[in-house]
């Protein structure tokens, strides 16, 4: 049988037969799950001259340098996708934010963009006050590609002025709505007409040119896609698109005066909220990230793999200029341009490493939650008169220093369920929610029967049977501990 | 228990070889507990949960399910404890406090006074012996010329008695008056006391609350401590503002106990420490600054009194003004004339010429009295629109502190508590801001509790003709200027 019907057996048969099968093993702790079970599908390519599985010692399948640093192919460098160059460009993908749409005026692409005061859910259940376009926060993605004229007609919805900057063209002047220096600002409720042709390519964003209005989240992104599709061409193009606010406790709207920053977003969602990016085993994957925190710098860090930057906002780097990395630092209003080859298959954070921002709003760990046998419901439950304090403390106290890992973090059942009602998300273990805060998301690199079955199927997915089953495949299942279940 | 552990770990501040900054010191202890406060609280040194009705803390009180529901638990000062109330504070102070008595007292004197001054006077009876030794024909050295009784009666005039008897009696009238402000005073000050105990009990409660918080701030301090988030200075902060919290429980109990033993004294009745039960929060209308005067000047016991007593000195006037009026002193008798040798008969009749003395200056002084006590009544009612305004002012003042607090304060504190609460809950605020948030709103019931002591106290003496005093000696009806000169009223 070969391997692409053992994939389609896999599915046929149901995540509850088949993915029971690999799932009960491993999780349920059978004696028989402690060897590895030998039938795990290897990847296969598609007919086709130009690709291999191997390039010069990298393997577009497991974990692989190359032999030689000077090799095109070191780290999977110009190692093609599956993807054909003729097909164009892949298709830009930023999770959770919306395309905007146009209409061909004469050859000319027109949009439509508003500014206005929007509510974004960060959390679920967790609305914050604003300001985006069109609706959303980020506004929506213009798309287009290098050659295009453009037409952008921006009627202002705020109660205040407003100005278009589209940030990194190199267009006439007079659009280029840098506040009074250019233009005159545009009035609540009046419209103004942006116009003009597109000869770059590369990763570019629109945003206000009020400052205050920038940090209360007034972006979206601009992508221009070249006209001759660079090589080697790439399956996946994903966009994260990160900021910050202040939205003090118990409030919603954010302080855009605020030096400090405790709401951290990717494409206006908030850990565990954002969307994971979901690929392929063997795809080659390019991931544009923009960072438009006010006044934040984000040294963002992908595991279980090397990848290429290979562009900033500016342009695309020319190859010899490209550089291999683990963590590359972003700046404010920077956007760098991350490509590698999936080849390590797994659930992979993808993240700022600056401790602050893994997290939303760190707070002190003191009080109930790291007491024995308190409970802020206790307080709740009467607050006339406050339960008294047990001030007797565990030997646990005689380290300086304890506690360091944050405790007692409780998420509702309303919350583990919109987090889980995401297709993205099927099949991950099942306290990957506790991980994945503020500043983070998950690079999803999963083989073809997998990704099919979270991405594309109608079945129930347990959780934790897609990792268990990557484990089954890739790892090693005999040291492998299950997640606990939560409450969910 | 932790604060012995930690003494144990404690380096001597004053020690040479010090390691604060070299190493790990741990916090400093927590202080032991001020004098008095085990006797509140058996269960432990550090944290005293003894309430005022006897009943005990659990160390951290657990949640009650019902049908998977948590259950409220209902604060120990809503909980109605059953205790003394107002009226039988009030009708105890009525059987026993001696002012009352007193000030009846006060009236049956005045009527015994009434009664003796209108006892018509008593005839005297004469001997006579005239002329004993002369020598008559006959006979020297004769008993005399004559020798015989008389009966010698007055006979008094104008009415004077009645006068007398009637202006005595109006005494009385002012002596009932008085009686009533005695009472005033009396249940006033029994009222006042009973909600001033009141109040310090709902304090003791609110600072019991906020030694809780206190307890958890340090402890909260101590563990801020522990990861390097709070300093030395910071912790010792923590444990001055626990003992204050300590002391500041042991001087309400200490005031509660204060308020008790006075209220019991007004009363008249040895109690031993008791529970007090009552609510603090007015039920009746407020009354308005026109509403207070003119009860106070239409039915102040007080005035009354001045206006009986001026009543009392009309007749007391016209008491004098009849009294230069002669009385008719007659006399008769019989006797034997040894002279004559027979029996004879005396008979005399004595008026007193009103030539010189005809009272004036009595008359006069009865006069001025009566002018002055015209002054009396308008002094009193100034000196009580005077007690008025200071009272009023502050009854006013401490109603309107007191309904916003209870309005717009305190459910605003305990809404910030809640968020905030609910904020920690969801990890967004740090547990010091809520404790600062908890220690707002105990807080500000705390103040709340304050001025509605000062609403009930000033809104007794507004109802209540601004009396108080129940256990200063009742006084007489005769403020000076009276005429008490002879041994028989007048």
């Amino acid at each position: 049988m070969s391997n692409t019907e053992q994939r389609r057996g896999f599915l046929k048969a149901g995540s509850i037969a088949a993915a029971t099968g690999f799932v009960s093993n491993l999780l349920g702790g059978n004696a028989a799950a402690q060897h590895p079970i030998l039938n795990s599908p290897s990847p296969t390519l598609p007919d086709s001259p130009t690709l291999n599985s191997e390039y010069d010692g990298f393997s577009r399948f497991k974990p692989s340098r190359g032999l030689d640093p000077d090799s095109d192919y070191y780290i999977g460098k110009l190692v093609p996708g599956f993807r054909k160059a003729s097909d164009g460009p892949a298709p830009f993908e930023a999770p959770d934010v919306p395309k905007m749409p146009y209409k061909m005026d004469g050859g000319v692409k027109v949009f439509e963009l508003v500014p206005m005061a929007v509510e974004q859910e960060f959390h679920p259940g967790v609305k914050m006050n604003v300001y985006g376009y069109n609706g959303s926060m980020p506004g929506p993605t213009i798309e287009v590609t290098q050659g295009d004229r453009v037409r952008i007609i921006v009627t202002n919805e705020l109660p205040e002025d407003t100005f278009m900057h589209w940030h990194g063209f190199e267009l006439p002047v007079q659009y280029d709505g840098a506040a009074t220096l250019t233009q005159n600002p545009i009035k609540p409720g009046k419209t103004k007409v942006f116009e003009f042709d597109i000869h770059e390519e590369g990763t570019f964003f629109y945003h206000s040119h009020v400052a205050m209005q920038e940090a209360f989240g007034q972006v979206g992104w601009f992508i221009v896609h070249p006209k001759k599709v660079f090589g080697p061409p790439v399956d996946r193009d994903f966009g994260l698109l990160f900021q910050n606010f202040h939205i003090p406790p118990t409030h919603t709207i954010s302080d855009s005066w605020a030096m400090d920053w405790n709401w951290h977003t990717i494409n206006g969602k908030s850990g565990p909220y954002t969307t994971p990016l979901v690929c392929k085993h063997g795809e080659r994957v390019r991931v544009r990230l923009l960072n438009f925190s006010p006044m934040q710098h984000h040294p963002v860090h992908l595991h279980g793999h090397t990848f290429w930057v290979t562009g900033h906002e500016g342009a695309r780097i020319p190859k010899s200029a490209w550089v291999p990395r683990n963590n590359e630092l972003v700046g404010v209003a920077q956007a760098s341009c991350f490509e590698l080859i999936a080849n390590n298959p797994g659930d992979w954070i993808f993240h700022c490493h600056m401790v602050h921002h893994m997290m939303n709003h760190m707070v002190k760990q003191v009080g109930p939650r790291i007491r024995d046998d308190a409970s802020v419901d206790q307080y709740l439950a009467n607050l006339s008169s406050r339960p008294q304090v047990d001030a007797s403390r565990s030997a646990k106290f005689d380290v300086p220093g304890y506690p360091q890992k944050m405790q007692g973090m409780e998420m509702s059942s309303d919350f583990m369920k919109a987090i889980w009602s995401r297709k993205e998300v099927r099949g991950m273990r099942a306290n990957y929610p506790m991980s994945v805060k503020g500043l983070m998301t998950v690079l999803r690199v999963l083989p073809d029967d997998l990704y099919d079955l979270v991405m594309n199927s109608d079945q129930d997915v347990e959780k934790g049977a897609v990792f268990a089953e990557i484990v089954r495949r890739f790892g090693d299942p005999s040291k492998y501990e299950a997640a606990p279940k939560m409450m969910m | 228990m932790f604060c012995t552990a930690a003494s144990a770990q404690m380096p001597s501040v004053d020690s040479p070889a010090s390691a604060i900054g070299r190493t790990f010191t741990p916090p400093p202890p927590m202080p032991s507990a001020p004098y008095g406060l085990e006797q509140l609280d058996p269960s432990g040194p550090l944290f005293p949960g003894a309430r005022i009705d006897g009943s005990d803390f659990g160390g951290t009180p657990a949640p009650v399910y019902v049908d998977g529901e948590m259950i409220a638990e209902q604060f120990s000062m809503e909980t109605e404890v059953q205790g003394y109330r107002l009226e039988d504070f009030l009708t105890l102070a009525a059987q026993n406090n001696p002012t009352i008595r007193q000030a009846r007292l006060q009236i049956s004197a005045q009527t015994a006074k009434a009664l003796q001054a209108g006892l018509y006077p008593n005839p005297t009876l004469n001997y006579i012996g005239e002329q004993i030794g002369v020598d008559v024909e006959g006979d020297k050295d004769s008993p005399g010329e004559f020798q015989g009784m008389t009966v010698t009666q007055r006979f008094v005039t104008a009415g004077k008695l009645k006068l007398s008897r009637e202006k005595y009696m109006r005494r009385a009238h002012v002596s009932e008056h008085l009686a009533m402000a005695q009472q005033f005073r009396v249940c006033n000050d029994v009222r006042i006391h009973f909600f001033r105990a009141l109040a310090a009990r709902e304090i003791v409660e609110l600072r019991k609350e906020l030694l809780k918080t206190a307890e958890d701030s340090a402890v909260t301090a101590r563990e801020l401590y522990n990861q390097g988030q709070a300093t030395r200075p910071q912790v010792r902060k923590s444990s001055i503002a626990l003992q204050r919290a300590r002391l500041d429980v042991l001087s309400a109990e200490n005031h509660y106990r204060e308020s008790f033993r006075r209220l019991v004294a007004i009363v008249g009745v040895d109690l031993t420490d008791g529970v007090v039960s009552g609510d603090l929060m007015p039920q009746g209308e407020p009354l308005s600054y026109q509403e207070a005067m003119s009860l106070v000047l239409t039915e102040s016991p007080e005035l009354a009194a001045a206006r009986a007593k001026l009543a009392a000195d009309r007749v007391t006037l016209s008491r004098e003004q009849v009294e230069w009026v002669p009385d008719i002193v007659a006399e008769g008798g019989a006797g034997y004339n040894f002279e004559a040798k027979e029996t004879t008969a005396a008979a005399g009749v004595s008026i007193e010429l009103p030539v010189f003395d005809r009272n004036q200056g009595t008359i006069r002084q009865a006069q001025l009295d009566y002018r002055r006590q015209q002054e009396e009544i308008r002094r009193t009612e100034l000196m009580l629109g005077q007690q008025m305004a200071n009272v009023y002012q502050q009854y006013l003042t401490a109603l309107q502190i007191a309904t916003e607090y209870d309005r717009v304060i305190i459910p605003e504190a305990r809404l910030a508590y809640q968020e905030l609460l609910e904020s920690y809950k969801a990890n967004r605020v740090d547990w010091p801001t809520v404790l600062d948030a908890q220690m707002d709103y105990f807080d500000s019931r705390l103040t709340r509790v304050q001025h509605l002591e000062q609403v009930r106290t000033n809104e007794v003496l507004v109802r209540g003709y601004l009396l108080h005093g129940g256990l200063m000696a009742a006084p007489g009806p005769t403020p000076p200027g009276h005429i008490d000169a002879v041994a028989k009223p007048r």
